[in-house]
């Protein structure tokens, strides 16, 4: 390579460079693979875009069949709740807001805890480290216990998957946010043990960012799903 | 591989030298997360409350959505470190090609509820 092509600050992928974090450095500033995880993370917004936008429309349909009267719709759930639908105008008060505000509040404690934990492994705090990863876990399986809870309550009370379209996209939209949060608690569990085998070290510590994006998405996700589906009749 | 290293490194001191920012130099400190997380419980807790006020129409969505937006930006932009990631070298493109895409998303859904006649308000 000639001395004008080195004195040029030419930006160039290299393998064995990386930063202080076991990052790759990269002519844009920001790792591949941080990089890959937006991209991903951009896939995964279209998807709950989609099915946020389902459940929207599937509910105004419903709730529009309900106050018609219409005979398939109505016998597809117990009269007392269609009963109570119709007072409302809504399908309002099937939700129990402040077991899901309290659900809510631990998501959001969760994601305070990873962010820490991301500190901790930056600053090779094992203790911290693996106490905030720790907690954040538990956090996240706290989450889930109180959606699964809610779920058996919702099928008890008479909504279930496959009754009418309203109860299958309710489902399928917050199911599958749950199964993102279990994705996330087997990620923070996988690290958690390469932390308690001594390997979580700073080098390490993009990994920890990555499953943090991660993290915060589902958290960003259930950000909007609180407001759209539980808060706004 | 030791031609393309040094380049490298050239190409990385040269990025610091135009005043552009490393991705993980100004992450915000402990203290600064703790706040955040504050923001975001009080607002939660507000949003809770409005839902209880018995409002209608606009007056109930349009502050509940103002409030679910701002907690969006703040947990993308603190925890995400969205807002020190796009400080990056091309930044201020990066920056406009996700503030557009974050845009047209918006009005393609509000397009897709106002055709269905579902829009909240």
């Amino acid at each position: 390579m000639s001395d004008a092509a080195v004195a040029e600050p030419v930006a160039t992928y290299d393998a064995d460079s990386h930063d202080d974090h076991g990052a790759h450095r990269t002519s844009l500033g920001l790792s591949n693979m941080k990089l890959a995880m937006w991209l991903f993370l951009a896939s995964e917004c279209l998807l709950f875009g989609a099915l946020i936008s389902t459940y929207l429309l599937s509910k105004a349909n419903f709730m529009a069949e309900v106050l018609a009267g219409n005979p398939k719709v109505l016998s597809t759930m117990p009269a007392e709740l269609i009963e109570e639908f119709r007072e409302a105008g809504s399908v309002e008060p099937m939700w129990d807001i402040p077991f899901t505000s309290a659900s809510s509040f631990i998501l959001l404690m969760s994601s305070l805890t990873m962010v820490l934990a991301h500190k901790a492994v930056s600053e090779d705090d094992d203790l911290q480290t693996k106490v905030w990863l720790a907690a954040t876990a538990l956090l996240g399986s706290t989450f889930i216990a109180g959606q699964v809870y809610e779920f058996t309550a919702f099928f008890r009370e008479g909504l279930t998957y496959d009754g009418n379209l309203f109860g299958s996209s309710f489902f399928t939209l917050t199911g599958f946010h749950g199964v993102h949060v279990s994705g996330g608690i087997l990620m923070l569990m996988s690290l958690l043990f390469v932390a308690f085998r001594g390997k979580l070290k700073s080098d390490r510590a993009e990994t920890v960012e990555l499953v943090g994006l991660y993290w915060h998405f589902v958290d960003i996700v259930w950000v909007l799903i609180f407001t759209i589906v539980y808060l706004i009749p | 591989m030791a031609d393309n290293t040094v380049t490298t490194e050239a190409a990385h001191e040269a990025h610091h030298d135009d005043g552009s920012h490393d991705e993980h130099a100004h992450h915000p400190t402990e203290r600064q997360y703790w706040i955040v997380f504050v923001i975001l419980a009080v607002f939660t807790a507000v949003e809770v409350a409005w839902s209880y006020l018995g409002l209608e129409g606009p007056a109930l969505v349009v502050p509940l959505l103002a409030m679910m937006v701002v907690k969006f930006l703040l947990v993308a932009g603190a925890f995400m470190h969205l807002y020190f990631d796009l400080k990056i070298v091309n930044g201020r493109v990066f920056s406009w090609a996700f503030g557009f895409s974050l845009l047209l998303a918006v009005l393609v859904y509000l397009t897709v509820f106002a055709a269905f006649d579902t829009l909240p308000f």
